[in-house]
Formats: structure tokens, sequence, C-alpha cells
């Protein structure tokens, strides 16, 4: 399915300049240290496209003109070669190459009109200083996640991919997935296979157990008989992460954990029922707490047990956010989310079920070929 | 060398005690307690990106989410693991401190420590504004904190048997690694082929983790992997680091049938070969620099490597400027040398061998070029 709105990089960078120009702002200037975590946005990819080794930064002017500035400074070339819009300059210091390029210290008497976007995810040996510099500089971060909380049409294409990628990696998971093998190798293997078909990154949580309390980073534990396997397979494909939830047994599953995995995967499908444009994501939360809620497990639905039945995709924006009972966001076409339940039970433990999505005017397109079921280790479909 | 961190570590990091014994981390604590005889406790942040002194103290390596080390010197030692009550049970595998609990408790716990006289604080740099401002908050105004980053990286300097079994652990599964791929390149391998063939032989070997970057210009610059990429490059140069039991090895594989890029070659391992007979304990850093200088003499210094002919390595890939190399070579200090050459004739290229600095000489980790 074609993307609904086909916006593409340079008319969310307008939109961004438009933005600026309303809040009266004359630059802004985006930070990540270049940690790319599942969890945090980075708002200079979302200006500049670009996936840095390092702490980078990327100064915006509101009339478009773009100045990136990359670590390590052996990266320059590469970065300019991938964003030819951005005049591109290497660093091996970038607090230092920041005040440079601002003529040896920030405008004062302009700095109300400086707009910084990523300082509070930033390690504070980066963010103090220039938070020092820039003393009047006001938040952008709003700006910047505001315009990207739908996906280019190009997003949207590399999500696919890296939606391919995953159910590929799944399938190798059923195939290779045995007792004796360590969590560790098993996500090793994985990610190693998803890499050869393209994924940079992998946000690959693994791990199994008799009765799961909920999905974990993998450890030296061997996988045994009876397992339920947990994978949440998240390959990132140029910069763009997309998942896919899996749960997976090491033998043949009992009657009660194959019910239990249809209750779950029912309740996803409410909620992929449920997200639509105009909708908020309350709504579609609400849709999953339901089917659950209707089979008496109101007590799980809620904190400690889950926090949120799904996320936003990264790495540049993550917006539209969680799916949780807490936010308002009203859904629009082009946004790209998680729809994951992810339930404990008490007679099954933690079991892991959720699918991509992007919103269309005709509601959740899941990226997904093949939905989720239960999975059996040694058993899987050509 | 920095390289693209992944967005969550994957591969074997348990604890393994008959690798680094309990001994090894209380004879690493005592001595900062030694070294800083007022401090009651430390406080150590890591992070997945940035953990050598957490892991230092702890063995533990984050692989998602931040943690803290509350250390104690008459109390029990305590370990806050962010990401809530459920990665506990994925940390405690990871180090020999059993005392694990949430971070989101982090304030409650350090201000339950009790009125101690001085705390120390290690790895500040590394945490967010506000979770810096929480720390400092708990430890309260007026209380008397000390930054121990630097000393504690100045003690990580000098590494004991179990350090060193572990970095040569580290560098044979470099020597794995580069086999596979020179393998994969005979028989045809694209670009992508060889760096994976590299990658899949070091997790093979036990790597704890890999990290590649490759050159398509002959070796001029490198890059990280981004899509595959099907195309054959001759020369092809490529940076490899792993990571065995914590301990990183780096080295700079470079495959060629050139002759002119051969000579090259040939010329900086000569080069390498007379730096690493003239460097003992006590030698000045600046001697060793000038004589691989003359030594690749009219070669242009390659300037991936200008920052650093010489990189100290061990808990940490890409070390900090506290850890920069100092005036001298001292005994016990492990090193990466690199000598780099740039000639728009014959190519460029960086190799690269890993030692440790004793009182007569160096000890090489492995054979050399093969």
């Amino acid at each position: 399915m074609a993307a609904e709105t086909d916006m593409n990089f340079q008319e969310r960078l307008s939109d961004i300049c438009r933005r600026m120009q309303d809040e009266k702002l004359a630059l802004l200037i985006a930070l990540h240290d270049g940690a790319h975590f599942i969890e945090t946005p980075n708002p200079v990819m979302v200006l500049t496209g670009f996936k840095s080794i390092g702490a980078a930064a990327a100064v915006l002017y509101s009339d478009s003109a773009c100045t990136l500035i990359v670590t390590p400074s052996w990266d320059a070339e590469r970065a300019a070669e991938l964003c030819p819009q951005a005049r591109v300059v290497g660093t091996d210091d970038l607090v230092a190459a920041l005040l440079t390029f601002f003529g040896g210290e920030f405008p004062q008497d302009t700095i109300s009109e400086i707009g910084v976007a990523g300082l509070s995810f930033l390690p504070s040996g980066i963010a103090s200083p220039i938070t020092a510099a820039l003393p009047g500089a006001r938040a952008a971060d709003k700006l910047v996640f505001d315009a990207a909380r739908t996906k280019t049409a190009e997003e949207i294409g590399f999500a696919r991919e890296a939606a391919r990628i995953a159910e590929l990696g799944y399938t190798r998971l059923l195939q290779i997935a045995k007792p004796g093998m360590t969590e560790d190798d098993l996500a090793v293997v994985l990610k190693a296979y998803m890499k050869t078909l393209g994924a940079e990154d992998n946000f690959l949580l693994l791990c199994a157990g008799p009765h799961n309390r909920a999905v974990q980073p993998s450890t030296g534990r061997k996988l045994q008989q009876g397992d339920i396997i947990l994978a949440e397979i998240t390959p990132s494909y140029r910069g763009q992460l997309t998942q896919i939830c899996r749960t997976v047994v090491i033998g043949e599953p009992p009657d009660e954990l194959s019910r239990k995995y249809e209750l779950v995967v029912r309740a996803m499908n409410e909620g992929i029922a449920a997200a639509k444009p105009g909708v908020a994501m309350a709504e579609v939360c609400r849709a999953i707490n339901g089917v659950l809620e209707a089979q008496g497990y109101g007590e799980y639905c809620h904190p400690p047990h889950i926090r949120r039945r799904g996320h936003g995709l990264g790495f540049a924006s993550v917006r539209p956010g969680d799916v949780s009972l807490d936010n308002a966001t009203v859904l629009e076409p082009d946004m790209l989310f998680m729809i994951h339940p992810n339930q404990y039970l008490p007679e099954t433990g933690y079991l892991l079920c959720g699918e991509p999505v992007v919103i269309t005017a005709r509601g959740a397109d899941v990226l997904t070929r093949e939905q989720s079921s239960l999975g059996i280790a040694g058993r899987w479909k050509e | 060398m920095l390289t693209p961190h992944p967005t969550l570590l994957i591969g074997p990091s348990d604890w393994q005690p008959e690798r680094m014994p309990r001994e090894e981390f209380a004879r690493r604590i005592d001595a900062m307690w030694e070294r800083h005889p007022q401090a009651e406790r430390a406080i150590v942040f890591g992070s997945s990106r940035h953990h050598a002194e957490l892991a230092y103290f702890t063995n533990l390596v984050p692989k998602l989410e931040p943690v803290v080390a509350l250390l104690s010197r008459t109390g029990q030692h305590r370990l806050l693991v962010g990401g809530g009550v459920n990665m506990i049970g994925a940390a405690r595998p990871l180090t020999w401190i059993e005392n694990v609990l949430p971070l989101k408790d982090v304030a409650a716990a350090i201000g339950g420590g009790g009125a101690a006289r001085c705390s120390l604080v290690v790895g500040t740099a590394y945490m967010s504004v506000a979770f810096r401002r929480t720390v400092m908050e708990a430890l309260g105004e007026g209380t008397c904190v000390q930054d121990a980053t630097a000393q504690v990286w100045s003690r990580m300097r000098r590494k004991s048997r179990y350090e060193l079994d572990a970095i040569d652990a580290a560098v044979k599964a470099t020597g794995v690694a580069r086999k596979a791929m020179r393998e994969a390149l005979m028989s045809g391998g694209s670009v992508t082929d060889v760096i994976l063939a590299g990658e899949r032989a070091a997790s093979a070997a036990g790597a704890q983790d890999v990290r590649t970057l490759f050159s398509l210009d002959g070796g001029r610059t490198l890059r990280p992997f981004v899509v595959p990429v099907k195309q054959r490059v001759d020369p092809l140069m490529a940076y490899l680091a792993i990571r065995r039991f914590n301990y990183w090895a780096e080295c700079f594989p470079l495959f060629t049938t050139r002759p002119e890029s051969a000579q090259l070659h040939e010329k900086a391992w000569q080069a390498m070969g007379s730096a690493l007979s003239a460097i003992k304990a006590g030698v000045a850093t600046h001697e060793i620099g000038q004589l691989i200088a003359a030594a690749m003499q009219p070669y242009q210094a390659h300037p991936m490597i200008a920052h650093a002919f010489a990189q100290r390595t061990g808990l940490a890939l890409d070390e900090p400027s506290c850890a920069d190399i100092g005036a001298s070579f001292e005994e016990g200090e492990v090193y990466s040398l690199r000598i780099g050459a740039m000639d728009e004739a014959r190519g460029s290229m960086i190799c690269s061998r890993m030692f440790i600095v004793q009182a007569a000489g160096v000890v090489a980790f492995d054979e050399g070029p093969a």
C-alpha cells in the first residue's frame, strides 16, 4: 500500500522552517550524542536524515540553510555524501565546533531567537556547556517533533523493508532455536542474519523461561525444553526501526498457553481495528485493554504489569508516542507505530504479540505479511 | 576508534568468576579507598555507551538502560538498574554484586546511605542533566563530593593478569575474524560478505561485541555498514574491534592484490617493528611519534589516526580524553600502536598492533601481519 500523503524530506523541512518563522526563531540547533536508543528521538536525523557515529548538531536557519556538524571529524565526507543539502563540518569536539561556528560565542543579543532541540537527552558533559553558552535559548523539541509526527514516504518505505527483514529474522528464529543454545547465542545469530538482509542496527530483546515476568535483554541462560521464548525483533533499515513481537515455545505448547495467546492476539486486533485517523491514541490502548478486562485480567492492564500497549518507531522521531491511556495524540495518516499488547498473565507469564502499523485514511495498515501467532521452535512455514 | 553504537548490546556478557574473580574487583575498590582516604562511598554511573568505569568495579556492562553502582567502604555494595524491576533478573548474571535494585530509587538509595563524610562520583559527565541533578540533590547541598573519574582512569591504565588474559582472548578473536574475512574474499565475496564473515567468525569465537568499519576508497576513509555493499574493492581495508570478557582488541585488516599497496603496507610494518623495538617503560611517547613519522617519509600521515598513533585499549573502545596517551609509556599499560600513510599513487592504509609495555620492552599480543 502506498503512503497516504507522499510527504518528502524537503517538505517536512519546509514545514519546520515555517514553524520557526511562526515562533520567531531565527535559527534552530538540534543536538544528539550519537547513542541511538530506541526510546530517544533524534532531532539531528529529523533535520538532516543523517544517523551519526558520534555526537552531532544540525544548525538550521529559517530560510532552510542547514549546517551539519559531525563527530568524529573523519566522518564528514560520508555525511556530505548523504546530506548534499547541508554544509558539513567535521570535528572531534562538538561543543568547540558549535562555538566556532558562531564566531567564538553565541549571539547574545538575539539569543531568544535561537531554539534548541535534543538538549534533555544529551549527557551532561555535552549539554552543560551548551546550556551555559545559551542561557536564553528556547526549547524547540516540540516544534521539531510536531513536524515529524508523521513519516515521510521514504521513511515508510524503509519501515516496510525493516518489517520484511524482521519477519525473515523470526522465521530464522523458528528454524534454529533449540535446547542447549544460550539466549545470547540465539540473539547474536539472529542479529547477524538480519544484518545480511540490510539491518544496520537491531533492538533485539530476547529472553526465555518457563514463566517470564517480562521481556529482557538476553543472558547466558541456556534454552530448555518447554521454554517460552520472547522476542522483540526490531531491525533498523537506513535508520528507520520497525518491530515485531513474537512468542515461541520449545516443544508442544500446552492448551492453556495456546488459548491465552489467542486472547492476546484478539486484544491486539481490537487495537489495530481501533487505530484510525481522528482517533486518540488512548482509544487504541482502551480497545486492547477492553478485551483483556472482559476476561478478568483488568488488574494486569495497568502498572506495574503494563505501562503501554505500543510505541512510536525511531530513530528520528518517536511520535506519535506510546499506545497508552494518557496519550491524547489524535492519529493521522502516515503515523507509524507499534501495537503490542505484550501482556503478563498469571497462568502463562509474559506473552509478546505485536505488529507495526502505519495509519492510512482507511485505518491501520499492518506492515507485516503474517501476523503474530504462537510459534513452535523447529516448526515453521516455508 | 569511534564506531556506530548499537541501540542494544547483544552478546555474552555474564560475569565469569574464573575470568575475573571477585578478589580482583575487591582489589580495585580497595585501591580507590586508598587513593581517597576520606571517601566513605562512591557513586559510579554507566550507560550502554559509556560504562568502562562501571565495568571496572562491577563487571556489569549495561546492555540497555543506565546502571549506578553505590560502592560502600564499610557497608554492602548496591547496584541500581534502569528499566524497572523487571530488568533486575537480566542484570544479575552480569555482575558479582548481589544487591540489585531498580534505578528509580536512586535518590532514596543515595540519601539512605547515611551521613557519609565524603562521596566520590564517577562518570557524571555521561549522566543526563536531569539524572545528574537528581544524584547531586540526593547527595545534599554542602556535602563533600569529589569527581574521581580521572583518578579511576589512571588506575585502569595498568592491567592485571586477568585483564591481560581477557585482552589476549580478544586479540585471538581478531585473528579468527581476519582469517574468515580473507577466506570470504578469496571465494569471491563482496565488501559486505567479507565484513560480515569476519563479524560472524568473531561471534562464533565467543565475542561479546564486534564493531566494524570499512573503506570503499582504497583505505582513505572508513565508513560503517548502512546497507549491503555488493561491489568488490582492491585494496579492501577495514577496522575490526572485538570485545571478549569486557575487554577490547582492535586491528585494521588490509586485503590487496596490488603490489603498490602491498609495498606501502610493508613499509608501515617495518616502521611498526622499529617503533615496538624502541618502546619500553619510561620512553617518551613523542619520541616514538617522531620515529614513526621519520620511518614513514615521504608519505603523509593518515588523518583518521592523527589524534592517536597509540591508543590505550581496555574496557572502552573510545576512551575519554583523560585516558589520552601520556608523556611516556609506562609498565603494565596496553596500547594499540597505529601506523598509517596516504599516498596518491600507492593508496592509503593503516596497520596496528597491540602490546603491553614492560620494563625492558614490549610484548605484542599477536605475531603481526599474516
